[in-house]
């Protein structure tokens, strides 16, 4: 299905949603500044609908914004990795499935976009993608496509190399984070109400910003996703430094996957293997 | 007449410079350009536009000790961190330096911030002119422009035979002692044109707007991470914490942000400012509104456009405005 279409399909069904009243808002995406890329968009009325467009920049990952209307009706676009991120904060309690309608949109990959910047490639992550049609949806846009076997050929690189070269290489990408937690921000995992980076009692990071500090506090933010995250990128997308944070949220996936064979956000029933305890269960491979 | 400096003079220029001062310059790291203390004039990354983090840094560092207080016999003595070395910035652009001459309004007013006042009298402060403006760039509605040399102390205006050089400052004028120049009869080209952002009756129509729904509207898209006042040149909210270490007290001043989520959280845990909108606006209203009305209508914003360009939802400060304009019909 061409893109165009698709961008039909989501305006008639945002019209006919926000007619019925059955959701109060719709978030999709719309035309940004620099008139080529795409901007989350926020549509409470059908006259607002002709602002909605869909196209390879549509890149964000919008499910983090129901957080801010749990009590509320919303339609929301999603990509499958988006949808996965839905499924995530269902099983986690933070909103309720019957209050969120997923307009589910099949992906065939997007490219790098910045302002005003469009790549030509699928980005590294679309290229190893699982998932190329939603996982929930209630309406769903475009013929459904089979699954591909997801790679980890990055991870096993790094995997490869020296103990001290990997220190090396995330000690200079840390160096130049400048603690700005866009990545926490932006990632629909992070929703603690009071991040462990704020706390001041006990004071786990603090407001000191060393390289030694931006270190704990990436390393300590990519565990707190370990099982949980659903390789949306949006963190690595708002890096302002380019720090390849995907890398480290990979090789969780990677290690959760042969350890608990278990990948989050497929099923809004299965909880993260760290958020549950079972008395008879055991590392795969371990008696 | 022209003073001209070749390419091959100024890297002898910066050579002699960094033998008895930290010289600062955009350098290069995994696609972002970002201002940092060279070794060689070669690590200087000369491309169009400005760095990707510009060099707020230099004066007003991400992380700062700004004093350690130490046990003695006497009692406690209170030492403050002063620079031992004199700093030269180059390679900032126009915008860049009106960041600093805005960051000064507040800064060196009554009482002047010690430690920012320590390391401006130790900087000089090199640019060099925008020839080319690239998308999102506003600075020319914003009471400067890409070849406005007013808040330098040298300003390089890059030509077929090398830099144009204007010693701006006496500072300025020192520092280029001995350097050889020649006369010439190269001409600047003309400044790049950018598109113009509607900020002539700003502060009315924020005024006009500032309950508008608009806000809230805007705001739902915002995330609230930072990103904007961290590589914003005028942005100055800060931090302080104490730590302890090697028995001395270190008082560490950071980076801060009206956007995050402590930023007005009081003792007891009551946020007076909690909507998003209510938020956000804070933000825009600081430049547009706040400091103009405190500082005779002087923007807080140089048109540097990286809050635009490095959004990754696209609140545009450009966008926002044109559209305060609108609202409210006056």
């Amino acid at each position: 299905m061409q893109m165009q279409e698709m961008q039909e399909k989501i305006r008639a069904k945002a019209r006919e949603l926000l007619q019925s009243g059955s959701v109060d808002c719709v978030i999709g995406y719309e035309r940004a500044t620099d008139g080529k890329t795409a901007r989350p968009a926020f549509i409470y009325t059908a006259d607002d609908i002709d602002r909605l467009i869909y196209d390879r920049t549509c890149v964000h990952n919008l499910a983090k914004y129901l957080l801010d209307r749990k009590d509320k009706t919303t339609a929301i676009v999603a990509k499958p990795c988006d949808s996965r991120s839905v499924n995530l904060l269902i099983n986690e309690k933070q909103i309720v499935r019957e209050k969120v309608y997923v307009i589910g949109t099949v992906c065939q990959g997007m490219p790098d976009v910045t302002w005003n910047q469009i790549g030509e490639e699928n980005q590294e992550r679309c290229q190893r993608c699982a998932q190329r049609t939603p996982v929930m949806y209630d309406y769903l846009i475009g013929e459904p496509a089979d699954a591909v076997i997801p790679t980890f050929k990055d991870v096993e690189e790094m995997e490869g190399k020296d103990i001290a070269d990997k220190r090396a290489f995330w000690q200079e990408q840390f160096s130049r984070c400048i603690r700005c937690h866009a990545c926490r921000q932006f990632c629909p995992g992070c929703y603690c109400s009071e991040c462990f980076v704020d706390q001041l009692d006990p004071t786990w990071v603090g407001i000191r910003k060393t390289t030694a500090d931006n270190e704990m506090w990436n390393t300590i933010r990519a565990f707190h996703l370990a099982g949980r995250c659903i390789a949306c990128n949006e963190c690595e997308r708002s890096c302002p430094v380019n720090i390849p944070l995907s890398l480290l949220n990979r090789k969780l996936e990677k290690d959760v996957g042969d350890m608990f064979e278990f990948q989050a956000g497929l099923d809004s029933e299965a909880a993260a293997p760290f958020a549950t305890f079972k008395k008879d269960e055991h590392l795969k491979g371990v008696e | 007449m022209s003073q001209v400096i070749s390419k091959e003079d100024l890297i002898k220029w910066l050579e002699s410079l960094l033998k008895d001062r930290t010289v600062v310059a955009p350098v290069a790291a995994d696609g972002v350009t970002m201002f940092r203390p060279i070794a060689r004039p070669e690590d200087v990354v000369y491309k169009p536009g400005n760095a990707t983090l510009g060099p707020k840094e230099c004066l007003f560092p991400l992380s700062h000790t700004i004093f350690t207080v130490e046990r003695n016999d006497n009692g406690v003595s209170i030492v403050p961190d002063t620079m031992d070395r004199e700093i030269v910035v180059f390679g900032l652009r126009p915008c860049d330096a009106q960041g600093f001459a805005i960051f000064d309004l507040p800064m060196l007013g009554d009482p002047a911030d010690p430690y920012y006042k320590d390391r401006r009298e130790k900087t000089t402060l090199i640019g060099i002119a925008c020839n080319i403006a690239p998308p999102g760039c506003f600075c020319s509605s914003t009471g400067g422009g890409p070849h406005d040399a007013t808040n330098l102390d040298v300003m390089l205006t890059e030509v077929s035979e090398g830099y144009i050089v204007q010693a701006v400052t006496e500072k300025g004028k020192e520092l280029l002692q001995g350097v050889p120049l020649k006369e010439s009869a190269a001409v600047p080209p003309p400044p790049p044109d950018m598109p113009l952002v509607p900020t002539d009756d700003i502060v009315a129509a924020m005024r006009r707007s500032f309950k508008d729904q608009y806000w809230s509207r805007l705001a739902d898209r915002c995330t609230h991470c930072n990103i904007c006042s961290y590589v914003c040149p005028t942005c100055y909210c800060f931090d302080i914490r104490d730590y302890q270490q090697d028995g001395k007290v270190h008082r560490v001043r950071s980076w801060e942000s009206c956007q995050a989520p402590g930023f007005t959280k009081l003792a007891g845990g009551h946020d007076p400012r909690p909507e998003k909108g209510a938020k956000m606006r804070q933000r825009f209203a600081h430049k547009l509104l706040y400091f103009p009305e405190e500082f005779k209508g002087v923007l807080g914003c140089t048109g540097c456009g990286r809050c635009v360009r490095l959004c990754p939802v696209n609140i545009d400060i450009r966008e926002i405005a044109s559209d305060v304009q609108k609202i409210g019909g006056g």
